[in-house]
């Protein structure tokens, strides 16, 4: 996922100046950045079963070399750009755009895949319960802005207060739900031509089609939850290149369970333990060492050419890079 | 229409200008150096959507790699591993391209964003202006060659009018030597230019100096055409065939036995006409032997008197033994032999005002200049020239000066375009238009060294040929070291490969650094052309000309080496009478010596006789046969008159 700070694009100007029009008295300001969301859950231990085998040890992912073949013919990744660019009293205006897209490699070398342009998405994320006039002009038809509303009561029936922290958190957090759904949409397409594998950066838990497809393989960059126990922390954080963890089923809730495993795909010496270090996802499987040990193969061989100059790179796979620096260009 | 492939972009650090845009294309894309594209706007001006020509000057290729020390570490140094990567990096074509011409064209603004084609045949017209001068009923089209790009075949041609003249003229070859460029493109050119020279613009012939190999040697002989090459004359509408009419001119050997050319074969002597000048003709041009050294203003004086009084004119003073009537080398020599010895009798230190030690020298350097230049300088004064005043069109007339020494070799160029110059003048040469071609301008005309007079003839024709009808067709290897004025003038330029170290000087740097590259990789029967109309250098094939090339000429028709005297007179002679024979010759000539023969030989050649065997003999001094006096009678003793008293 791409997550850029800048001014608004011209789309975005424009649609301010119409929202400007509603609402005189915003106040238009520069360099409202917001810093991609980060969850508000503290970085966590959280076990889960293992599912080969009886316990988490190393295993090297058997039979790769330099002319191991990958098998992934798409990359699919999400890109979101994010700027609070007014407030009204105090009520911040956030303007995003989020897009999504599925490069193709045909060749070695990438397009956009034909069968299903790439989205883009451009709204303002409002609480329309701190801004009413609004809210009436969107609840009879009459805004033709596209708005997406961040007061809404969360699942205890609490509304966020009107705190400027509190519902730019709300507005990044529905940012990211748009631009999730937006790649599960083009996942879903993808899967149901039953193409080749899909390298989809992120999980796919969050969509039970994914999920359950064996043409997604999701790959996590970022480790805030760590799906092992105190005890084989040491493990995971000890693998060494081309090593892997036994696979394990992750079931969050109200999510879909899915295959995981960790794999190192770059020699940590001398960096953080998590350095190079990724989790797959994938549907569940009766063939589980089989099945992880081909991907594994798969995805190593996907981490050459280096993603470079991304800061990320010691995770991120070239054809991911390809779909963010697609997704800069077009959104 | 044709798919778009390409597209213009521009950025802040990179803007497009009205003379400048940028492109980006697929990677596999025909673009290249020289390609000719055309971008349409997508904002009507004036209600006309702008179509802007141009021609890509300059390519660039990255990725994005930022720095290669990322490329080694992704593949852990080992250059094998980069293939087994499963994906190759974003790469792009980025291209820039000069503008050839913007429609509309005025106003004249930065080129826009819009899409980027490759131009077909029409668009090349319309982009380097060619629609102007093809039009029908005014048609001054003269194919160069063919411009190749991506699936188009287009013609490019010059414009005759900026060609041959009145609006400019001139044109010159650089390339190096040995690739066949230079030479072989003149060829291919004077034979389009006999082909579509327009009729109503007169008749145009050409002279070629051929100063150095068989190259020029051959043109009426058919050469090899590649297939390829049929294409292209099929597409040019230039008839693959060699010249119909060409005529050569190469004076004598020192001996003067034999024609001094490569074409000096029995099989081909039959177009060769040997040029021979004598005292009258080589005066003229005197200044071009002589150097500033040798002619100093005294010299100069009695030069000028010698060719006022003296030469063609009964000659008397009180000074000499005879009358004189000075009309060879041979007889100005003995003119100064008395006028010294007259002098000398005298005790004279000075004749006329002239001092005996100017006289001597005059007389040193101008009898010098028939040894100087043997076999073309003739000491009886017997002349055989091009036929000035009687040029015919569509003709070539080549003279061989390539074996000369380079006195000979002046004083050939400056006579012979002088009298083109004084007859053109005189519009009395026999043709409209006449082409010069003149190789190895280094050395004729240098952008430094001595103000030679066949320099200032050069850049003469140069710069006023033009209104003349004379136009100067040069190559040189390096063009940098041409006289600025005589390149400077030449409308036309057309360019081979080039040495790098010639692209490296200053009249180069107009040119993009990659336009120098491929310049620096032609290949054979590739060009660059800059023509008035065009306002870029634009690249073309053309077909390798149809006419025998030196090596093979020289291999198939072997130069004849120096054969005896008989040997020679009878090949002279048998080209007008077939019928004479070895022996014959050998009958004729055997009472007389060298110098009597090749006399006789000389002007039976130039007369061309109905009766070749009469008019040859009748050339030689009568030697009356030796014959014995008849014996006295002896006196008879008178016998007594019958009637003498006192007989006995």
């Amino acid at each position: 996922m791409l997550s850029t700070n800048s001014a608004p694009d011209p789309a975005g100007r424009a649609a301010l100046r119409m929202l400007m029009q509603r609402l005189p008295d915003v106040s238009v300001i520069d360099g409202g950045y917001l810093e991609p969301f980060t969850s508000s859950e503290p970085p966590t231990l959280r076990a889960a079963p293992v599912v080969e085998g009886s316990g988490m040890r190393a295993i090297r992912v058997p039979d790769y070399s330099r002319q191991t073949a990958s098998s992934f013919g798409a990359f699919l990744d999400g890109a979101q750009r994010v700027q609070v660019v007014g407030h009204r009293r105090g009520i911040p205006i956030v303007y995003a755009t989020v897009s999504a897209a599925i490069r193709v490699r045909i060749n070695k070398r990438f397009v956009t895949w034909g069968h299903r342009p790439p989205l883009v998405a451009r709204r303002f994320f409002l609480p329309f319960r701190y801004l009413p006039e609004l809210a009436r002009e969107v609840a009879t038809g009459e805004e033709s802005l596209s708005i997406a509303d961040t007061s809404r009561a969360d699942i205890n029936g609490q509304f966020p207060s009107a705190h400027p922290s509190v519902l730019q958190e709300r507005a990044m957090r529905a940012v990211d739900e748009l631009r999730e759904q937006l790649e599960y949409t083009l996942a879903e397409a993808w899967c149901s031509r039953a193409e080749s594998p899909l390298f989809i950066d992120g999980g796919t838990s969050g969509n039970p089609r994914v999920a359950s497809s064996s043409c997604a393989i999701g790959v996590v960059k970022s480790h805030r939850t760590l799906h092992v126990d105190d005890d084989s922390l040491s493990i995971v954080l000890g693998l060494t290149l081309g090593e892997r963890s036994p696979v394990f089923r992750v079931a969050p809730r109200s999510r879909s369970a899915v295959m995981s495993w960790y794999l190192r795909v770059r020699d940590a010496t001398g960096h953080d333990p998590l350095w190079g270090l990724v989790r797959v996802e994938v549907a569940e499987s009766t063939t589980p060492t089989g099945r992880a040990n081909e991907i594994s193969r798969w995805v190593m061989k996907e981490m050459s050419p280096l993603s470079l100059p991304d800061g990320r790179w010691d995770k991120m796979s070239y054809g991911i890079r390809d779909c963010e620096e697609f997704l800069r260009a077009i959104s | 229409m044709s798919e778009a492939l390409g597209r213009v972009v521009a950025t802040e650090r990179k803007p497009n200008t009205p003379h400048e845009f940028h492109f980006w294309t697929a990677i596999d894309s025909p673009v290249g150096i020289g390609t000719i594209v055309r971008v349409d706007g997508a904002q009507p001006i004036d209600g006309q959507i702008p179509h802007i020509y141009g021609i890509v000057v300059e390519g660039f290729s990255y990725t994005d790699l930022q720095s290669p020390m990322h490329d080694v570490l992704g593949h852990d140094g080992l250059p094998t591993t980069a293939g087994y990567a499963p994906s190759e990096r974003a790469e792009i074509r980025l291209y820039t391209a000069a503008v050839l011409r913007q429609i509309p064209e005025e106003p004249l603004q930065p080129v826009p964003m819009g899409q980027v084609f490759l131009a077909d045949e029409a668009d090349v017209q319309v982009a380097l202006r060619m629609d102007s001068y093809l039009r029908e009923g005014a048609n001054t089209g003269i194919p160069v060659g063919v411009y190749r790009a991506g699936g188009t075949d287009a013609v490019i041609y010059l414009d005759a009018d900026f060609l041959l003249g009145p609006e400019a003229a001139h044109l010159n070859i650089t390339g190096v030597s040995g690739l066949a460029t230079k030479t072989s493109a003149v060829e291919w050119l004077l034979s389009s230019l006999f082909t579509h020279f327009p009729e109503e613009k007169g008749s145009i012939a050409a002279v070629a100096f051929n100063v150095k190999g068989p190259d020029l040697c051959y043109l009426d002989q058919p050469g090899k055409v590649e297939e390829s090459d049929d294409v292209l004359y099929e597409k040019l509408r230039v008839e693959p065939k060699p010249f119909d009419h060409v005529e050569y001119f190469a004076p004598y050997t020192a001996k003067g036995l034999t024609l001094n050319t490569f074409r000096n074969n029995e099989e081909l002597l039959d177009k060769v006409t040997p040029l021979t000048w004598g005292l009258r003709e080589v005066l003229q041009f005197a200044e071009v032997l002589l150097n500033k050294d040798d002619v100093d203003a005294k010299a100069d004086a009695l030069i000028d008197f010698i060719k006022e009084n003296v030469i063609d004119k009964e000659f008397s003073d009180p000074v000499l033994t005879k009358k004189h009537r000075v009309q060879s080398f041979s007889d100005l020599d003995a003119w100064f032999r008395d006028v010294l010895q007259g002098m000398e009798k005298r005790d004279g230190e000075s004749w006329r005002t002239h001092h005996v030690a100017t006289i001597r020298k005059v007389r040193n350097r101008l009898s010098n200049i028939s040894t100087r230049c043997a076999g073309l300088v003739t000491d009886s004064g017997e002349v055989s020239d091009l036929p000035f005043g009687s040029f015919s069109d569509r003709t070539v007339y080549v003279v061989d000066v390539a074996n000369l020494e380079e006195d000979a070799q002046d004083l050939i160029f400056a006579r012979i375009v002088s009298k083109l110059r004084e007859h053109l003048e005189r519009r009395d040469l026999g043709v409209k238009h006449l082409v010069v071609f003149v190789d190895e301008l280094n050395k004729y005309a240098p952008g430094d060294g001595a103000d030679t007079y066949v320099r200032k003839m050069l850049l003469d024709i140069a710069e006023r040929g033009r209104y003349l009808g004379l136009v100067l067709f040069s190559a040189q290897q390096f063009r940098s070291q041409v006289h600025r004025r005589v390149v400077g003038n030449s409308g036309t330029a057309l360019f081979g490969r080039m040495d790098a170290d010639e692209l490296s000087t200053p009249g180069y740097a107009v040119l993009s650094p990659a336009t120098r590259t491929k310049l620096a990789t032609l290949e054979k029967g590739q060009l660059m052309i800059r023509h008035p109309h065009f306002t870029q250098p634009i690249f073309v094939r053309f077909p390798r000309p149809s006419v025998m090339q030196g090596r093979e000429g020289a291999e198939r028709y072997p130069q004849a080496s120096e054969i005896s005297m008989d040997a020679a007179v009878l090949r002279t002679l048998r080209q007008l009478d077939p019928t004479i024979t070895l022996s014959w010759v050998q009958e004729t000539t055997a009472l007389y010596n060298d110098e009597e023969i090749v006399r006789a030989r000389n002007a039976t050649l130039l007369a061309r006789p109905d009766n070749v065997k009469a008019y040859f003999t009748a050339q030689f001094r009568k030697i009356v046969p030796a014959q014995t006096p008849a014996r006295p009678m002896a006196a008879s003793i008178k016998s007594a008159p019958e009637n003498d008293p006192y007989g006995f």
